[in-house]
């Protein structure tokens, strides 16, 4: 069951991991604890900026059991939506922050026999929770994480280099993937969060070399890229909201004080998922077949946006 | 009786060669039948198969694989030999089996416990459909039965045939037909060949 409801928290610590990557400690904002945790969970943090309100998913790096506080770390993007650039320049230690219940859409597989994990650039996130799970199974792991070389040192220090089942690859070109994904033994499952392109060259490597697609798994946190603004206009209540070019269609809504439903934010979940009435999608998530991104009847608020002007939504 | 509406029962489909795979093992339990799909498939496909000591006619039957396939001389031979062989394998097999029903499941859960998964495995049901009836009272296995009741071969109980199969057991679940009152024994019927 996903817990709703928020969990009231504070910025108990913030530390500076690169020029450009921040560790941000919550901890309860109150005598309660958090919940735990599953390994992979995210957590939407609520920020209220002086003019907008930004709701964004980040993979929690504490251990899960850890109830006593939550950790994220966050890469201040070029360009930002604004997210990001508040939580590096404008939060800080002792800020009020609202977090939701973590939940998990990049579950371990619990009956693989041995696990691959592929972490890209920041993508490793997801993975630190992963890590202490693994080993306290006892389970047959290899991490690789790939990112520039010149982040490489950081991610090593992230890692450790003690465990000789952690690789940092840093790496001026395209990854390759077939040296590790070639010669695995029966059951074993890859794990990829990071940018589109390395999944996708994963995913495929995987395919090529026989793997069915229940052994490859992803972590979509896709960022919404923005566009050209539209106006969405709700047949139930009747309101008519702008749409701008940073912001997502979701946060639109939520920006004019709508409970619009939501989990990952990240395309996957299919949680978001309301009816379209009048005008035409750009879908841009992952959840919707072919057949339903062309009858166009239903869109992915978190992601997806209009191509024509306007769009109605029964809502 | 046969048909008990039981809606959980095993759906089977012939054998199809999944080109995704890069190596492809065929397991043959029952020589009579022929996965002709298999000739066509320019696939690097190994089979095992079982011919009998007292089988006539079926070094005629085609198979594929290099050197021609692996013959064994009964279902359990196979079944022994499967764990090891799979516990070499690596990423990229596809497992096709075809036979009887106790013994494509017993398959399936080998090669579960050597990690392989739905998408890996393929099963068809080739040959007789007499069961392996599982007492759920002293859980003796009783092989090969055709009828809807059977003397239990441990306990002696007298169990009606259910429907009910299990694919972890690899068996139908027989339970006490006479347990409300016991002696009222209907007779039994020939019901699967």
């Amino acid at each position: 069951m996903i817990i709703t409801g928020s969990l009231p928290a504070r910025v108990a610590g913030i530390d500076s991991i690169s020029p450009t990557l921040k560790r941000f400690r919550f901890e309860p904002d109150g005598p309660a604890e958090f919940p735990t945790a599953a390994p992979g969970a995210h957590v939407l943090v609520t920020l209220r900026g002086p003019e907008r309100v930004w709701k964004n998913a980040y993979s929690l790096v504490t251990p899960p059991e850890e109830r006593g506080h939550y950790a994220i770390i966050v890469r201040r993007v070029e360009p930002s939506r604004g997210g990001s650039h508040f939580l590096h320049d404008v939060l800080r230690s002792g800020d009020r922050v609202e977090l939701s219940a973590p939940a998990s859409l990049f579950p371990i597989a619990s009956l693989a026999r041995k696990h691959i994990l592929i972490g890209g650039g920041i993508g490793i996130t997801p993975f630190l929770s992963y890590l202490p799970v693994l080993k306290a199974r006892g389970a047959v792991f290899e991490l690789h994480q790939f990112c520039a070389i010149s982040e490489a040192e950081t991610f090593r220090g992230l890692l450790g280099t003690d465990d000789p089942r952690v690789h940092v690859h840093g790496t001026g070109g395209r990854p390759v993937f077939e040296p590790i994904l070639a010669d695995q033994p029966l059951g074993t499952h890859v794990y990829t969060c990071g940018p589109e392109g390395l999944m996708r060259a994963v995913a495929e490597t995987a395919k090529g070399l026989g793997w069915p697609a229940n052994a490859v798994h992803q972590e979509s946190f896709a960022g919404a890229a923005g566009g050209r603004p539209f106006i969405v206009h709700l047949a139930r209540s009747g309101q008519t909201i702008l749409v701008e070019e940073s912001q997502t269609l979701l946060e639109a809504l939520e920006g004019a004080g709508i409970e619009a439903p939501c989990l990952c934010r990240g395309g996957a979940c299919g949680v978001c998922l309301l009816p379209v009435l009048d005008g035409e999608p750009e879908h841009r998530d992952h959840v919707l077949s072919e057949q339903e991104r062309a009858e166009g009847k239903i869109i992915a608020t978190c992601l997806s946006r209009a191509k024509s002007d306007r769009l109605t939504l029964d809502y | 009786m046969i048909d008990q509406g039981i809606k959980s029962r095993p759906q089977y489909e012939p054998l199809r060669p999944d080109p995704a795979g890069k190596r492809h093992l065929l397991l043959v339990a029952e020589p009579t039948e022929r996965p002709d799909a298999f000739l066509a498939a320019e696939l690097d496909v190994e089979t095992w198969i079982v011919v009998p000591r007292d089988a006539e006619g079926v070094a005629g039957i085609p198979l594929p694989g290099q050197g021609g396939p692996r013959r064994f001389r009964s279902p359990r031979q196979m079944l022994d030999c499967l764990a090891p062989r799979l516990a070499q394998e690596r990423m990229g097999l596809r497992l096709y089996a075809t036979g009887r029903e106790d013994f494509l499941w017993e398959i399936d859960g080998i090669a579960r416990r050597a990690g392989m998964g739905k998408g890996e495995i393929q099963l068809a049901h080739a040959g007789s459909h007499a069961r392996r009836i599982f007492c759920v009272h002293c859980r003796t296995y009783n092989e090969g039965v055709t009828t809807t009741i059977v003397r239990c071969g441990g306990c002696g109980a007298h169990l009606f045939v259910r429907d009910h199969f299990s694919r972890r057991l690899s068996a139908f679940m027989g339970v006490k037909v006479d347990a409300e009152t016991p002696g009222d024994v209907p007779p039994a019927e020939q019901a699967y060949r």
